[in-house]
């Protein structure tokens, strides 16, 4: 049998029976011994009980359930516009019209809907008045789809800019968090004991401290840019990653797969990323959909008291922040970007939902 | 369990003075100064720096801080208030904070609760989808957009509400910053408890109790939310010192005298005393509710406390 | 899009609503109708006190001690309820307070000011030449570290005050004695031509000793703890607060000329409360930003007051080899639209400014402003992109370099953002091959960066701190701590020394016009980038009339304000 084995895969390189024959002369193989035998309509396949691989199974529940889906629509829909939206008009982020600041949207064809044509009711404190500043100045061929802002750059166009940067940002964050947390609760979980003592005061300390603080110092003392911020996000951030990688470490480290594998002679970090990492994979990957919107949000926070991303580039939650002082103004300068937000918020909520129930339906919220 | 809330208290205060230390060596890497204006000369700047001890080598000025903040003088603010002792800037405004934080945890515990509780027990209609997207817009969306919709809304159109804090009516002017600030605690707690009361309402006491022919509400509140508050806790623990956070937003758009909206101003004015003493007193909140969740959890669930005293 | 665009808008507004009708009915169901009640009369006890003035402050107060305070809020605040020995008029110009005459000596270095007798503190001690004694002294005492104690020493020239300020001599060498009870004795190094101007400025009010000893470290800290002699006394304070109250000071000499019973300032940070508050009637006056102008332009109770900042740019002339260039520092003042900024981007009723000494705060010996004329200097400062080129181009060939990229240093505020914002667009379109890159740093970290010359352009301004052009002209000085740009210049500092401790310290007209050249020398050089001078966009309701503003040491006086109903 072990001869057989060694020798099949030289079946191909010696090319026919024949030569397999010389090979072996106890034995006198004829065509029929290589071919497959085909018996499937013989074996009763237990169609009930379909065995079926573990992904495969998350996949079909994933897609079982449609607010999942939606939201995984809605990433694609969204990543698509910030790769594309920004080149789809002659815009650009950072370019200013002064003279064609504030225009409210105006939409090519939708326009004759009697929306989205560039009127707009300011109310002053002295009554409210309807004005169409694309027909004031006559600017025919001008459209902005979203609008412009203070400055006359195209809305639109920072919007998806802004949904870019966000995304990057809160990507890397949460790509990053996950490596460093995830070790760090890995290590402290397995070696347990002292170790585990020590990391866990360390985490205490730096939970302790107040975000903000953090990341203003951070930002003070590193050159502001996305860089710093997702430096900052993930200093900030990589707790909670390290606790669920902890307390599925401690569920799975008394295991016998564990044991096995140490008397075998593998080593503690072969152990943890090699042995036990593969099974925890799951709830990683939830919590990392979890903190991506975290990240998202915490950066408009950053935005708002002042240490986001340095202007004129923007982020979502920067371009909240500058239109936020606009709001009882020019109230459409707000709407897109708190849009996409909330739509971006709202589907990674739903798939890490999805994908927690689909890969657990038993587990607990984290 | 007296040996483990004893050891617990312990590493507790340990925490803390590293805490502190942390804080202190962050200060220090701070580039710029408190006395930073641009009518300031030179020496001005050194007579400043002698005069609160700031030109001492950082370990003796750790240790003299430590000191006197045992003896509940935690210095003087250098900008935001000049030589205001921190003590009597906190002492009116922390209890600002404190109310407007319950009142904030507490309404946002109750409508997250029975917004988890109705998403769980129509799990999967039109009210779970609802209570989902209620939910993550309270978390999405910046509450300083949130609080200034409020105030438009309920403070300068229907003028249900002041828009401002007063010192005069309290209770009214709380109404919408605490609004504006239980946002992200109901929505995280909405989430929780639907998932919660997803897994005890599949539990197989629950089945039980429902063969046993008890039905209707006292189902749902003798068994299955009892059941599924213990957890619910935990979470609320870190919420409470999460609005700390919100609060620095919502404080400023409503002018309350808080704590939050003074540290966002010693960060920008770099009054290092009264950052430092408020990231400490945010840091002691954070680690004293944890301590009194744990010990609580250990008294709820014998468990818990088992295990831990094991370990 | 659009559509799933507009449905979202209406979940979030009816998620607003949902969240609120919660709060609503929770509200109601500890307190329904005590809470309604409640209301009616916080609202009613309003009305009652609906004559005493409510005033919006942008950011709160830091000190009410008057010889530490140095920031406008604390500055108006403390002058509501303390007098010095000067006071401003409507027009800015120094009348007496609680000097009821004073003596200027023939060679103009001894002043001598006579206190008012009925002139009272309100624990009815009386104003005495001593308490300004002791104020002064505090001032420029080395241990309190005072920041405007060169308001003494380098600007009114009291004898001894620099010496004291160095820590060589002691405070009580001071140049100012208690000749009698109520007669207070100044002596100058040298003539100082707006000298009076100088004593309405807080550093310069009164500190009764006694009390302040009684205080310990409180002194200024809550209503027990100040004393006032003016026309308001404070009733509600605490460090830091977020509102406080002032009533009418019965025991003012001048408690007549005081029409309202009280002041109510409230501090609010964020705008759009602040107009929305102004609305509901909860507000007399209040501040605006510059997207809110567009909303109340034609409303009558919009104005726009001069703030005196002037907003300029700063090259770092010493650190960097491109801007060391003179071609290239013209190239860029003439790269600026400040129109546009002013116009288009503020839009506060702030003005375009093209010299080094913004206008309408120096008025000279005739009575005339120092920088009226904004074109004097329009053959090196104006909007002229081609001229702009012409420079760059010059520059470019002295430089041998085709691509330029600077570094600009910008404070993390809403309105010098923006300014930063359209400047860069600026000079990139007008001047091809040039790059400006935004630093946004929170403001004392900027003032540190250009400290240490640790920059390359910088947006900062500069507010007077009293009404001569030398506020502005002092700063360029060679080793002057405020020369951020490090240039140096012999001919400007004989000029500015000639003019502060010189010959021309005694002759007004000739002072005047020797200051006309050393700012040419400035706007020749293009030592700074002059922008706009700042204004702030105001509404003052129109039931009150009277308030004095200011661009100079006190913003904002209501001692003649009245407010009618």
């Amino acid at each position: 049998m072990a001869q057989a084995a060694a020798a099949r895969p030289k079946v191909g390189v010696l090319g026919d029976v024949e030569s397999v024959n010389a090979a072996f002369p106890d034995h006198t193989f004829t065509d029929r011994d290589f071919q497959r035998k085909d018996n499937a309509g013989d074996i009763k396949i237990d169609t009930n009980f379909a065995s079926q691989s573990f992904w495969k199974d998350v996949r079909i529940r994933f897609f079982h359930k449609k607010s999942a889906v939606f939201g995984l629509v809605m990433i694609v829909v969204i990543v698509l516009m910030a790769i594309f939206g920004p080149g789809m008009n002659e815009y650009t982020y950072s370019g200013q019209t002064l003279a064609q600041k504030n225009m409210a949207p105006r939409v090519p064809g939708i326009e004759n809907l009697g929306i989205l044509d560039g009127d707009e009711t300011i109310s002053t404190s002295t009554g409210s008045k309807t004005v169409n500043l694309y027909k004031e100045k006559e600017l025919d061929d001008v459209y902005y789809w979203f609008g412009s802002d203070n400055f006359g750059r195209d809305i639109w166009t920072r919007t998806w800019e802004g949904a870019r940067v966000s995304l990057i940002i809160a990507v890397a964050a949460a790509v990053i968090d996950m490596v460093i947390g995830m070790s760090y609760g890995l290590i402290s979980g397995y070696f347990g004991g002292k170790v585990d003592m020590v990391m866990q005061r360390i985490l205490e300390v730096a939970n302790g401290i107040p975000r903000l603080v953090i990341c203003t110092l951070l930002l003070l003392v590193l050159k502001p840019g996305i860089l710093t911020i997702v430096f900052a996000l993930m200093l900030t951030e990589w707790v909670g990653m390290s606790r669920i990688a902890r307390a599925e470490m401690l569920k799975l480290k008394e295991q016998e797969f564990v044991l096995a594998s140490r008397t075998l002679g593998a080593g503690s970090f072969f152990i943890i990323f090699r042995e036990i990492l593969p099974n925890i994979i799951g709830p990683i990957i939830t919590q990392v959909m979890f903190s991506i919107p975290t990240a998202i949000f915490t950066e408009a926070f950053l935005s708002f008291v002042g240490l986001g991303i340095p202007v004129p580039q923007c982020s979502l939650g920067s371009l909240i922040s500058e239109s936020y002082n606009s709001i009882t103004t020019h109230p459409f300068q707000i709407v897109p970007s708190i849009v996409v937000m909330v739509l971006l918020m709202l589907s990674f909520n739903l798939v890490a939902d999805g994908l927690r129930e689909a890969l657990d339906p038993k587990m607990k919220g984290m | 369990m007296k040996k483990y809330t004893l050891k617990r208290i312990l590493t507790s205060l340990f925490t803390l003075l590293a805490i502190l230390l942390v804080l202190f060596i962050l200060m220090k890497l701070m580039p710029g100064s408190p006395f930073n204006d641009e009518k300031l000369s030179e020496d001005m700047r050194a007579a400043l720096y002698a005069k609160y001890g700031l030109d001492q080598p950082i370990v003796v000025q750790f240790f003299k801080y430590v000191g006197g903040m045992l003896r509940g003088d935690l210095g003087v603010s250098y900008n935001i208030s000049k030589n205001t002792p921190i003590s009597q800037l906190i002492q009116s405004r922390l209890p600002i904070s404190i109310r407007i934080g319950g009142m904030a945890v507490t309404l946002g515990a109750v409508v997250g609760l029975i917004l988890g509780i109705v998403a769980a027990l129509k799990r999967d209609t039109i009210f779970d989808t609802a209570a989902t997207i209620i939910s993550v817009i309270g978390v999405s969306v910046p509450s300083y957009v949130f609080a200034l919709g409020l105030s438009y809304c309920f403070g300068f159109k229907l003028k249900w509400f002041p828009m401002l804090f007063s010192a005069k009516a309290v209770t009214q002017s709380s109404v919408l910053p605490s609004i504006s600030l239980s946002m992200f605690t109901m929505a995280s707690i909405a989430r929780f408890t639907r998932s919660e009361m997803l897994e005890v309402l599949d539990s197989d006491y629950m089945l039980l109790a429902e063969s046993k022919g008890i039905s209707g509400p006292a189902l749902i509140f003798r068994h299955a939310l009892r059941n599924a508050l213990i957890p619910i806790i935990t979470v609320l623990a870190p919420l409470i010192v999460d609005l700390m956070t919100g609060s620095l937003v919502v404080e400023k758009i409503f002018a309350i005298p808080g704590v939050g909206s003074l540290l966002v101003n010693a960060i920008q004015s770099n009054d290092y005393n009264v950052v430092i003493s408020l990231s400490f007193i945010y840091s002691a909140m954070y680690i004293g509710i944890m301590l009194v969740v744990d010990i609580l959890y250990g008294i709820i669930d014998p468990r818990i406390r088992l295990a831990k005293e094991g370990n | 899009m659009k559509n799933t665009k507009s449905i979202l808008a209406l979940g979030v507004a009816a998620a607003m609503a949902l969240a609120a009708t919660g709060c609503g009915s929770s509200a109601a169901a500890d307190s329904s109708s005590a809470a309604a009640s409640d209301t009616s009369e916080a609202i009613s006890a309003d009305a009652a006190g609906s004559s005493a003035l409510n005033i919006m402050l942008e950011t709160p107060v830091e000190s009410l001690d008057p010889q530490l305070a140095t920031d406008g809020t604390s500055f108006e605040v403390i002058a509501n309820y303390t007098d010095g020995l000067m006071q401003m008029d409507a027009d800015g110009a120094a009348v007496p307070a609680c000097a009821e005459s004073y003596d200027i000596s023939e060679d103009g270095t001894t002043y001598t000011f006579h206190i008012r007798e009925d002139a009272v503190w309100s624990n009815g001690e009386p104003v005495t030449a001593a308490d300004f004694v002791f104020a002064w002294q505090r001032a420029v005492d080395p241990a309190n570290a005072s920041e405007y104690s060169y308001m003494l020493s380098d600007i009114g020239q009291v004898v001894n005050a620099a010496e004291i300020i160095a820590g060589e001599k002691d405070v009580s060498e001071l140049g100012v004695t208690a000749v009698d009870e109520k007669t207070l004795e100044v002596k100058l190094n040298v003539p100082v031509s707006y000298f009076l101007s100088l004593m309405y400025f807080p550093t310069f009010y009164p500190v009764n000793e006694a009390f302040f000893e009684s205080c310990g470290d409180t002194f200024g800290t809550s209503p027990e703890t100040t004393l006032s002699n003016g026309a308001f006394v404070l009733t509600s304070y605490e460090p830091a607060a977020t509102a406080f109250e002032l009533v009418k000071n019965d025991a003012y000499y001048d408690a007549d000329r005081i029409q309202l019973p009280g002041l109510n300032y409230q501090v609010i940070q964020d705008s759009q409360q602040a107009l929305m508050s102004y609305q509901n009637g909860d507000l007399d006056t209040t501040l605006l930003n510059g997207e809110q102008v567009d909303q109340v332009k034609d409303d009558p109770e919009f104005t726009s007051v001069g703030a005196g900042y002037l907003w300029y740019i700063s090259p770092n002339i010493k650190e960097v080899p491109a801007l060391a260039n003179l071609n290239m520092r013209r190239a860029i003042t003439f790269a600026l639209d400040r129109d546009s900024i002013c116009n288009d981007v503020l839009k506060d009723g702030c003005a375009p400014t093209y010299t080094a000494v913004p206008p309408q705060f120096a008025a000279g010996p005739d009575g005339s402003d120092f920088s009226a004329d904004q074109t004097k200097f329009s053959d090196v400062c104006a909007y002229d992109p081609d001229k702009a080129l012409e420079y760059y181009e010059a520059a470019k060939a002295e430089l041998g370099q085709d691509t330029f990229e600077f570094e600009m240093v910008v404070d993390a505020d809403d309105a010098p953002q923006k300014v930063a914002q359209v400047v860069k667009e600026q000079l990139e379109t007008t001047l091809p091959g040039m790059t400006v890159t935004l630093t946004i740093e929170p403001k004392k970290q900027r003032v540190e960066d250009m400290q240490n010359g640790n920059y390359q352009l910088a947006l900062t301004r500069w507010g007077p701190d009293y009404a001569d052009p030398m506020t502005y002209l002092g700063m360029w000085v060679t080793d002057n701590s405020n020369n951020y740009g490090f240039w140096s210049n012999a001919e400007y500092d004989a000029i500015i020394d000639e003019c502060t401790t010189g010959d021309l310290c005694t002759d007004p007209e000739g002072r005047w016009s020797a200051m006309y050249d050393a700012e040419k020398i400035v706007m020749d050089e293009a030592v700074i980038f002059p922008l706009y001078t700042q204004c702030n966009a105001e509404m003052v309701s129109s039931a009150v009339s009277g308030i004095e503003f200011h661009p100079v040491a006190l913003n904002r006086v209501f001692k003649d304000a009245v407010k009618a109903g």
